[in-house]
């Protein structure tokens, strides 16, 4: 390596969820190489779900991810409820904004506390950095906790819920067992907004981008379990249904999971940055307050504040939540009753990470024909490659050691969920010469 | 009898709420009718029967509004009494090496069970044996069931699976309840059956029934009686049984059985059980929990890595000869009341009453099988420890030490005995006592996993805890003034030394002692100081062999069973064994043929004990609990059993 | 506990969802307690602790080996590894993605890609027991936190792990559930799976999908044929066989009994 030569390189980045690294090499500087590795095992998913029946696909699918189990469930049921023309009852759709509100707010907690944070103060991980901020990371292991018990009453477990089902849930709550949660749910509220108060306060190194914003949309509420639309910041908004039109995957030789651009080969950024951006007159009002008081000038485009950006969501979720309780009214069936018939649907939500699509063929017999998904990180892979390019000016000044922990903070600001991208590699396979669709 | 209208119904629950009562009876719940708590009769299954089939369970809508129309269903009133999960005692362990056991005592409101069965009654009455009569009284059972008070509800229809009427347990209440209560499409019957049950009736307001009321009860009963979906021979059962265990019929069974355990979970009887502990991070702060365990379960029969039960087979057997056979010798009554939700709640649809019948249409000859005597119940609570200190540890070879320990106030112990040693969040494993001095008493533990293991590191002046002594003694009365010989092998010796010791002290009853020792080397040999004092008494010879050895050894080297038969066996001997089953067998069958009767032969017998008291079941020998009624049984008692698979 | 004298414990992930690896994290109220007791020495999805190549006295492993490289480190893993616990039904089993296994290996790599040379993956999806010797199997589709937190308080307490090997039916009756397949017909794997989740997809009103794993003598054929008789198809049995723990053995077994 000669003087006017820097590489910074993780060859297993840590504290992300799945396996990855990134190698970025600069010249005299200008940036020769940017590449974010995955060669986490690709698991074949889209594959598993063929001749499976449409009601085994939320236990499959949740299997994607231990992190985001429900994005999964949730995306996959929009696409085979709306292949099928099955409308579950408002009761039912309330539930499943309740889940996951759960959700984010054990994901984005995980990743704000124990995942992030770490890295804004110095540490190797958040046991290190309890020996000094002790009633930060309990914070934030509360606030995982209240998501986490959210989810599990709901779903049965925190990890692969076992109740959401085509047509509805197997079984739904009392009023009185969600009653029972509200106590730690506002306790939950007012430890989120004590966060968005310390992530604000975090340093963050300057860096901007000029991001193209994809978030799903549709709809008058934040979006999360449901949207029919896909907003693109510039553009048209895209309708789900012609997501594969618009959005382009494509495989690189350095990385098991595709990458995903804009059909004109743009890189693009999902997740709640995009949310924000595009959504922020719909977070509810005490989000939307803590954003006002705490949070970065909108539009944000720095990803070094999303860690606060997902301390807003976290408040959001738990705002939501409280007030789903309240609002809750036990369905009157837990399900509706489904009929098989051959059909293709799509559908997509907001999964903690950014926008997750699911399309799903049909058969008469119920049998899944034909299964695509395409996740977040997929999505992110290129704009993180992109941001690593950006960010290479700023790091020439730094001591090596630190410019590659700057490298590493960057591509955590992603929340990169990398078991999730590399499991949607497609496989044709060809029986005896018959055509199977890619 | 007194009677109310369906629409008054409500003082019943008015009555019970004001005496102090929280009502636990029928509802309807995820598609069964359950037994949860009530507020009023607005709870109950008005309308709902039950349409049972094996493995088929369905509620159906009756055409009439009868609040009690159904038979039984999945849940028992055993999980209200022997709760499915309950804490014994908290345990502690401080840095000084002490230890602390509290008992942790039922603390439920007082509760009325409405909707008791006489098939139901009359389970509570068998639990009662298991669970009061002795030797040991279980505490919390004992209080749950003083406390619970009962309204039962005779049958008048009968159920499709239900056979009370074979087993002679139903479907009238008349007995065992505080409240007897019975449905009629125009009223309630009540009935007292003790003062508090008055206290109620007296609350109730109701009117005296009138004489067509009376009629109507007992036509409907007959009818319920007459109306039963199976039956059940049960003459002779036991002996029947015990007489077929090698029957094609239980190798057929397990083709189809699950061996997964729902039938014992809802039969209103069985009360098998396991413990575990629970604690914290650092186990100074541990809980030791029980918990509904089953004959269907891999550790049921499983000692020290060796299963008793491996197969389907097996398990299955243990089930049906315990419930309705070796029960009989352990308890006085069957284990079976003939409410069928074994066959209800079984997920493949077996019927005990179809296998029974098939094995009884084409049987070998019965077996007899011992009667049970009851002995006194002692009232300490047997299923919690006590603190014992270490006095002094003596290593008697590369796996095995000797503890001697004292406690306070001391054991009354006998040669044969064992105790249940324990540390707080570690586990707990049955010890033989092989000895005592003065108030002082010897504990010889084999390491051999992580109880045994721990409690052999300890040193003098640490505690641990413990329970017993349990079990009965060697028969040193019944050997007086005749040749002794005491077989033992490996660790075995360990429980016969305390009988050695007293057989010497005594020569003048037991001029003529013989030791036979097997051991796997030289360096296992235990009590070795202690055996050459042995040695030197007139009146006692010994030999030892070793599986095998080095040149040094000068001895013997081979199985027990040869250094048996140097010597002419006598007939008139006592012989005393203790051992590998394996080596018990070989030396049984040796002196067998040597014309040794059965009833001097004594075998030391070990199975898996969770409380050692006569609750856990799973020490069972067929009709023998090994915690009470043995370790040490007479080879005539259990020869039948002795060396069979599955038992 | 002194921490000179904590033991030393890795956590590793192969190929699969991450959720087992979460559970030890999701341990909230403990999980500060826990890093008091022991040394989380490796454990990449929490921290950047560098491996210091020395050896461990737990190792926990999540996943399945899928890829070459999954071989080697296992291999290593053992190597230093005075207890190899394997976490989860991708370890213990080879998980979901053990549905490829299948699959002649021969299709499964023609993919449509512009350049296959770049995925380099086994054709099978296999237990870590598959390839070296395991000291113990926490079963789970995730495994359950308690049972994570019993097997580390076991190691550090020194007993036996309260961990028992039986039907998930025990559980369900304690519970003082109703059995969902007697009294609604609905299919469920509780007879013949290993207990853990607490008896979770009954207690929700649906069957049991197997996440545990066969138990003990599972006695999958008896189970099989009674679904047969109730009128499921064998195509459904087959599926309700081979799901996340499709490839173990008496789960397989049973399954391959019922393809045409």
């Amino acid at each position: 390596m000669s003087a006017e030569e820097k590489v910074y390189q993780v060859d297993l980045l840590t504290r992300v969820e799945g396996e990855g690294s990134f190698y970025l090499r600069v010249r005299e500087g200008v940036v020769e190489e940017a590449r974010l590795s995955i060669f986490e095992a690709p698991r074949f998913f889209e594959a598993l779900l063929r001749g499976r029946s449409m009601f085994e696909v939320p236990d499959i699918v949740a299997r994607i991810c231990g992190i985001c189990p429900v994005a999964y469930q949730m995306s996959a049921l929009a696409a085979i409820e709306g292949a099928l023309g099955v409308a579950p009852s408002p009761e039912v759709r309330a539930l499943r904004r309740l889940l996951y509100c759960g959700e984010w707010i054990e994901s984005h907690a995980l990743h704000v506390f124990l995942l992030h944070a770490p890295d804004f103060l110095g540490y190797p991980s958040a046991v290190e950095m309890a020996k000094d901020h002790r009633a930060v990371v309990e914070r934030g292991l509360s606030l995982k906790k209240a998501g986490n018990a959210l989810i599990a009453l709901l779903g049965g477990r925190a990890i692969h819920p076992v109740s959401p089902r085509v047509g509805g849930f197997s079984k739904v709550p009392r009023r009185r067992e969600l009653l029972g949660l509200r106590d730690a749910l506002q306790r939950g509220l007012d430890s989120a907004l004590e966060a968005v108060r310390w992530t604000a306060s975090l340093p963050v190194p300057d860096f901007e981008q000029d991001y193209v914003f994809v978030a799903l949309a549709g709809g008058d509420a934040y979006p999360l379990e449901s949207g029919d639309r896909i907003a693109v910041s510039g553009r048209a908004d895209v309708p789900v249904a012609d997501f594969e039109t618009h959005f382009v995957e494509e495989q690189v030789p350095h990385s098991n999971a595709l990458a995903c651009r804009l059909a004109d080969g743009t890189p693009y950024l999902c997740g709640p940055m995009s949310r924000v951006n595009h959504h922020a007159d719909k977070l509810h009002p005490l989000a939307a307050a803590a954003l006002r008081e705490h949070g970065p000038p909108l539009p944000v485009r720095n990803p070094y504040r999303s860690i606060v950006v997902r301390a807003i969501e976290i408040v959001h979720a738990f705002a939501e939540a409280l007030d789903g309780i309240d609002a809750y009214v036990e369905p009157e069936r837990p399900f509706v009753e489904v009929t098989a018939r051959a059909a293709i649907g799509a559908g997509a939500t907001e999964a903690p990470r950014g926008l997750l699509w699911h399309r799903y063929q049909l058969g008469a017999d119920g049998l899944v024909v034909d299964a695509r998904i395409v996740p977040p990180t997929s999505q992110n892979q290129a704009r993180i490659e992109e941001d690593l390019r950006g960010v290479a000016p700023a790091l020439l000044a730094l001591p090596h050691e630190a410019a590659t922990r700057r490298c590493e903070q960057l591509i955590r600001a992603y929340d990169p969920c990398i078991s999730c991208a590399t499991h949607f590699l497609r496989l044709r396979i060809d029986r005896a010469g018959e055509e199977v669709p890619s | 009898m007194l009677a109310l209208a369906h629409a008054e119904l409500g003082r019943l629950f008015d009555a019970l709420h004001a005496e102090g009562y929280r009502v636990i009876g029928p509802t309807v719940r995820s598609a069964a009718i359950v037994y949860e708590e009530l507020d009023g009769p607005a709870d109950l299954p008005v309308g709902w029967t039950d349409e049972q089939a094996p493995g088929r369970y369905r509620l159906v809508r009756r055409d009439d509004d009868a609040a009690f129309g159904y038979v039984v269903g999945p849940h028992t009133w055993k999980a209200h009494l022997f709760p499915p999960r309950e804490r014994l005692f908290q345990a502690r362990r401080r840095p000084d090496g002490r230890v602390g056991f509290d008992p942790v005592l039922p603390d439920e409101p007082p509760t009325a069970f409405l909707g008791v069965r006489a098939c139901e009654v009359a389970a509570m009455e068998v639990q009662d044996r298991v669970f009061l009569e002795g030797p040991h009284a279980e505490p919390r059972y004992a209080a749950r069931r003083r406390q619970a008070f009962l309204v039962g509800v005779s049958c008048l229809e009968a159920g499709q699976l239900c056979f009370c009427a074979s087993t002679s347990t139903g479907p009238r209440v008349d007995h065992g309840v505080d409240l007897a209560m019975a449905e009629l499409p125009g009223a309630y019957l009540f009935e007292a059956g003790t003062e508090r049950g008055r206290a109620v009736l007296d609350r109730l307001s109701a009117r005296p029934a009138t004489a067509e009321e009376h009629r109507h009860l007992d036509e409907g009963i007959e009818r319920a009686r007459g109306q039963m979906g199976r039956t059940l021979a049960t003459d002779g059962l036991p002996e029947l049984l015990f007489g077929n265990l090698d029957h094609p019929r239980w190798a057929a069974v397990a083709e189809r059985c699950l061996a997964c355990g729902n039938c014992t979970s809802v039969c209103p009887t069985c009360f098998c059980s396991s413990a575990h502990e629970e604690s914290d991070l650092t186990g100074d702060d541990a809980a030791r929990v029980r918990t509904w365990d089953s004959c269907f379960s891999l550790e049921h029969a499983e000692i020290h890595g060796v299963n008793v039960r491996p197969t389907v087979e097996d398990r299955y057997r243990q089930w049906l000869t315990h419930k309705v056979g070796s029960w009989v010798s352990q308890f006085g009554v069957s284990g079976c009341v003939g409410c069928g939700r074994c066959i209800a709640w079984c997920p493949v649809g077996i019927d005990l009453t179809e296998e029974l019948a098939a094995i009884r249409a084409d049987s070998a000859a019965p077996a007899p099988m011992p009667v049970r005597q009851a002995p006194a119940a002692a009232t300490d609570d047997a299923l919690v420890p006590r603190a014992a200190v270490v006095i002094g540890v003596t290593r008697e070879s590369a796996d095995v030490v000797t503890l001697h320990l004292a406690c306070d106030p001391p054991l009354a112990l006998r040669p044969g005995q064992f105790t249940m040693l324990s540390l707080p969040g570690l586990g707990e494993a049955a010890i033989s006592v092989s000895g005592t001095w003065g108030d002082a008493f010897e504990q010889t533990i084999r390491d051999v996993g992580a109880v045994s293991g721990a409690l052999s590191a300890l040193r003098p002046g640490q505690q641990l805890g413990i329970r017993g002594p349990y079990g009965n003694g060697w028969p040193l009365d019944a050997a007086r003034g005749r040749p002794v010989v005491v077989i033992a092998g490996g660790i075995g010796l360990a429980p016969l030394r305390g009988a050695i010791r007293f057989l010497l002290e005594h020569p003048l009853d037991y001029p003529d002692v013989r030791l036979v020792y097997g051991t796997r080397t030289p360096d296992d040999i235990l009590f070795g100081h202690e055996m050459l004092g042995w040695a030197s008494r007139p009146g006692f010879r010994m030999a030892i062999t070793v599986d095998r050895a080095d040149l040094s050894w000068r001895g013997d080297v081979g199985v027990v069973t040869r250094l048996l038969r140097r010597e002419p066996l006598s007939p008139e001997a006592t012989y005393l064994m203790c051992g590998p089953e394996v080596m018990m067998r070989f030396a049984v069958e040796a002196l067998t043929a040597a014309g040794v009767p059965s009833d001097h032969l004594y075998l030391a017998m070990e199975r898996h004990m969770k409380c050692a008291a006569g609750f856990c079941g799973r020490c069972q020998y067929g009709p023998f609990f090994v915690c009470k009624d043995g370790p040490i049984f007479r080879h005539d008692q259990v020869a039948r059993l002795f060396g069979r698979e599955g038992f | 506990m002194a921490a000179a004298t904590r033991p030393r414990l890795g956590v590793f992930k192969l190929a699969s969802c991450d959720g087992c690896q979460l559970t030890l994290l999701d341990c909230e109220d403990e999980l500060l307690a826990v890093a008091g007791a022991v040394d989380i020495v490796r454990f990449s999805e929490a921290s950047s602790r560098p491996d210091d190549g020395q050896p461990f006295d737990l190792t926990l492993v999540e996943g399945s080996v899928s890829a070459p490289e999954h071989v080697e480190q296992i291999h290593r893993l053992r190597a230093r590894s005075k207890r190899l616990v394997t976490i989860g039904a991708c370890a213990n089993a080879g998980g979901i993605q053990a549905l490829r296994n299948w699959v002649d290996a021969e299709e499964v790599m023609r993919v449509v890609y512009a350049r296959p040379d770049y995925i380099r993956s086994l054709a099978t999806s296999t237990p870590i027991s598959a390839h070296v010797p395991v000291d113990f199997e926490l079963r789970g589709c995730p495994i359950a936190r308690e049972q994570l937190l019993e097997l580390i308080t076991a190691m550090l307490t020194g007993r036996r792990p309260a961990l028992r090997d039986e039907s998930v039916c025990m559980e369900c009756k304690r519970r003082g559930n109703v059995c969902v397949t007697v009294a609604t017909g609905e299919p469920c794997l509780g007879p013949v799976t290993h207990t853990g989740c607490g008896a979770l997809c009954p207690s929700y009103d649906r069957g049991c999908y197997g996440c545990f794993g066969p138990r003990e003598r599972a006695s999958t054929g008896s189970l099989a044929s009674w679904f047969l008789q109730q009128g499921m198809v064998p195509a459904e049995a087959l599926r309700r066989f081979r799901g996340i723990n499709g490839w173990s053995e008496a789960f397989r077994k049973e399954s391959e009994r019922h393809e045409r």
